[in-house]
């Protein structure tokens, strides 16, 4: 709770700076162009917007990096595999939940609600249950693949012939 | 020198960095040439400013400066466009290059109209036409951005580049002029920053390295995938997708197989690309699908990653990429097969809904074991099974690839029955085997199109097998077939170590797999004949590290993969028929 305040309070920090330049802008080139009130409503009005804009475009599409966009969850035993990096393979179902790309930063949360770290997603591939190997099994933390998918039977109906996405995650520090 | 001057003199110099950046890393011709055309436009047009500043150059020279902003500008939107439309460029975009057109009438006008540096934003023709440049530029990235997902992060570089121009060339100049202070004329100080945008959009969508370079040429003949348009293949695994590659590849066509990883063995001819883990992944297949397509009309892309493409950068934007590929393959007549294998069902659901061409592919297992079923009855699963073990296969691997190693399976094993039965039986045997040989080939010699008709064996209406099944009870005068092939199960298991092992060399490395296992037995002081399990388990101890320690010397990273993913496919089959033995 107290994070989201501070994050919050930060934003409107930046936006209040933002909006004390335009207003300064607006007056430094009302007081050289004379352009008068009308002129300058529609010109500070449409730069206002041209503004926000680019700012709303900026932090939807590139920028800030690393800003999360989803969230995966795990149980408790997975989530601290991946908090001692024992773990660096996340293996999901293909169907049903959306889930992240290359690239893209995660919320890492356990089952219960906690969020324990931001996850970054560095490779993604699909594969058949069948075919995840001994080696994808005990990078997703596991000693065999029979034991990875015994794990995950709890929560998914898994048939080897189900398709499953392999996220390869990178681990980028505690929850805030 | 004054700020202007220093400020665009580094800027001369970032802006020089990155065109030999992008034409030494690009790997789109059309666009790495357009991108070093307008760099250098704009590099020229900052040397001119600074020359005639800090004169070392002569202002009647102007006109030099003049005609490469007007160049730098038409160049600009022709960049933009091309780096957002490059999949059609320069077939399906070359009226693009016709806004080069007015450059040569507008320097004409220049002298005798009075149009300077000065006052080249200002409204006449000649402001028109930089206005129209960058606002043609501008109106397209926002198009982009508002309507494709696939481009929806490059547009946003895009725009950010073609507004700093506009910013730092026409605002810039109306804002001196109305603080009335000199014009910095000919000079934008916006250009590395543009120039960095553009870079950056042109690395993020280059093609995949290819694994070979085909001769650019233009392909005609017959194939039994036509030409312009893609088609979706409906496939559990991507087995007639590969095979209609090595097929069309095998036919002269250019082919390229994009995938995930890189095959195992490559076809001569076949030219293979490898999807790297990227955000983006789907951007770049369209790129390097398309630009594979604009060398060789009338060529073949293979996509068999277009699952992996799905996980690493979205359904929308794959899909999306697979629209736009559709259209490259309608301009230069050529195909593009999405296999669906590994995508999910609502996936497949999303991608029917495109109305591609879409042929629903049998699974080769399957349709081997119907065969085997239409002959053998319900021993065929068993048999399959024991063809599987002695290869070190999964039945999922199986494909029709394998069916003449089947078929010589199946004779070798019915060699050894027939000496265990007398007469009328051990000739209907052969007669039978003959039948599902005969089948078997027909099936094997079937290529993607002719079994999407869905003519598949297992569809076969039961009726028929019944009557088989009767026929080949009575050769066996009364025995039960269950027990007979399981008598051939055990037969399949005594197929000499040396053989199975051979078959796995050979399927994962070719013809020089045989040489390898040789060499391996050689070592161990053994006879091909006298091999044991243990020696299968020494073999593959000894393959992994021999073929492992090859891979280490390989310094492409590409072809380290995939030796090593052959090693690792060697040793596993390996230890599959030990296992199996056991």
């Amino acid at each position: 709770m107290a994070s989201r305040l501070v994050t919050a309070a930060m934003r409107s920090v930046v936006l209040f700076l933002i909006s004390v330049i335009l207003v300064l802008g607006f007056w430094y080139h009302a007081e050289f162009y004379q352009i008068g009130l009308t002129n300058l409503a529609i010109v500070g009005g449409l730069v206002t917007f041209l503004v926000i804009a680019a700012a709303r475009l900026a932090i939807s599409g590139e920028l800030p990096k690393g800003r999360p966009v989803g969230e995966l969850t795990f149980t408790l035993d997975e989530g601290d595999r991946i908090l001692r990096s024992i773990a660096t393979l996340v293996v999901r179902p293909a169907e049903g939940a959306s889930l992240p790309g290359v690239g893209q930063v995660v919320r890492a949360k356990y089952e219960t609600g906690p969020e324990f770290g931001r996850l970054q997603i560095v490779d993604a591939r699909r594969s058949y249950l069948s075919d995840l190997s001994e080696q994808d099994a005990r990078e997703a933390g596991f000693r065999s693949a029979l034991e990875l998918r015994d794990a995950a039977a709890g929560r998914w109906t898994w048939r080897p012939t189900d398709v499953v996405t392999v996220l390869r995650i990178r681990r980028l520090g505690a929850g805030r | 020198m004054t700020p202007a001057t220093i400020t665009t003199a580094v800027g001369i110099l970032v802006g020089a960095w990155l065109v030999a950046l992008v034409v030494l890393r690009g790997r789109r011709r059309w666009l790495r040439a357009t991108y070093a055309a307008c760099g250098l436009a704009f590099l020229v047009m900052g040397v001119g400013f600074v020359g005639i500043e800090e004169g070392f150059l002569d202002p009647a020279r102007e006109d030099i400066v003049l005609g490469t902003m007007l160049l730098a500008y038409a160049l600009t939107a022709i960049l933009v466009v091309g780096l957002i439309h490059g999949e059609t460029l320069p077939r399906g975009r070359a009226a693009g290059f016709l806004l080069l057109a007015p450059i040569p009438f507008l320097a004409y006008l220049a002298p005798s109209e009075g149009w300077t540096m000065q006052t080249a934003y200002e409204g006449n023709l000649l402001g028109g036409y930089l206005v129209l440049c960058l606002g043609l530029a501008l109106a397209e990235t926002v198009y982009a951005r508002l309507t494709s997902r696939l481009y929806a992060a490059q547009s946003f570089w895009l725009s950010l580049g073609v507004v700093a121009l506009i910013v730092g060339g026409p605002i810039y100049t109306y804002e001196l002029q109305a603080l009335a202070l000199p014009i910095t004329a000919g000079a934008n100080f916006a250009t590395p920053l543009a120039l960095a945008a553009f870079a950056l959009v042109t690395l993020q969508a280059d093609p995949v390295p290819a694994s070979t370079r085909l001769a650019r040429s233009r392909w005609s003949g017959p194939s039994a995938l036509r030409g312009g348009e893609p088609i979706v293949f409906e496939e559990t695994r991507p087995k007639y997708a590969v095979r209609a590659a090595t097929m069309e590849a095998a036919r002269g066509r250019p082919t390229m197989v994009i995938a995930r990883t890189s095959p195992p063995l490559t076809t001569s001819g076949l030219v293979t690309g490898t999807i790297l883990p990227n955000r983006h992944a789907a951007l770049r297949l369209l790129t390097t699908a398309s630009e594979f397509l604009a060398d060789h009309p009338g060529g073949l892309v293979v996509l068999t990653g277009f699952a992996d493409v799905v996980a690493m950068s979205g359904r929308l934007r794959t899909f999306e990429a697979a629209i736009r590929l559709k259209h490259v393959c309608k301009d230069t007549r050529s195909t593009a097969v999405f296999s669906t294998s590994r995508l999910s069902d609502s996936e497949r659901r999303s991608l029917k809904d495109l109305r591609l061409t879409w042929w629903s592919l049998p699974d080769p297992a399957r349709e081997i074991e119907a065969i085997l079923s239409q002959s053998f009855g319900s021993g065929a699963p068993h048999l399959l099974e024991a063809f599987c073990r002695a290869h070190g296969l999964r039945h999922e691997d199986v494909s029709t690839d394998h069916v003449p190693a089947v078929i010589a399976f199946l004779q070798r094993t019915v060699a050894e029955l027939t000496g265990a039965v007398e007469g009328g039986a051990g000739h209907g045997l052969k007669v039978q085997v003959e039948a599902a040989s005969s089948v078997l080939r027909a099936f094997a010699d079937q290529d993607a199109s002719e079994a999407s008709r869905g003519r598949w064996p297992s569809r076969r209406p039961a009726e028929a097998d019944r009557e088989l099944l009767v026929t080949a009870a009575e050769y066996w005068k009364g025995k039960e077939m269950e027990e007979l092939f399981a008598a051939a199960d055990a037969v399949g298991d005594r197929e000499p170590l040396y053989e199975k092992a051979r078959a796995v060399f050979v399927e994962e490395l070719g013809d020089a797999g045989e040489g390898v296992l040789r060499t391996q037995i050689a070592r161990l002081g053994k006879k091909p004949e006298d091999l044991e399990k243990g020696d299968i388990v020494r073999i593959a101890d000894r393959a992994s590290v021999d073929l492992a320690t090859l891979a280490d010397v390989v310094d492409l990273p590409k072809e380290k993969d995939r030796l090593q993913r052959q090693v690792d496919e060697i040793r596993l089959r390996l230890e599959r028929i030990v296992r199996e033995d056991a």
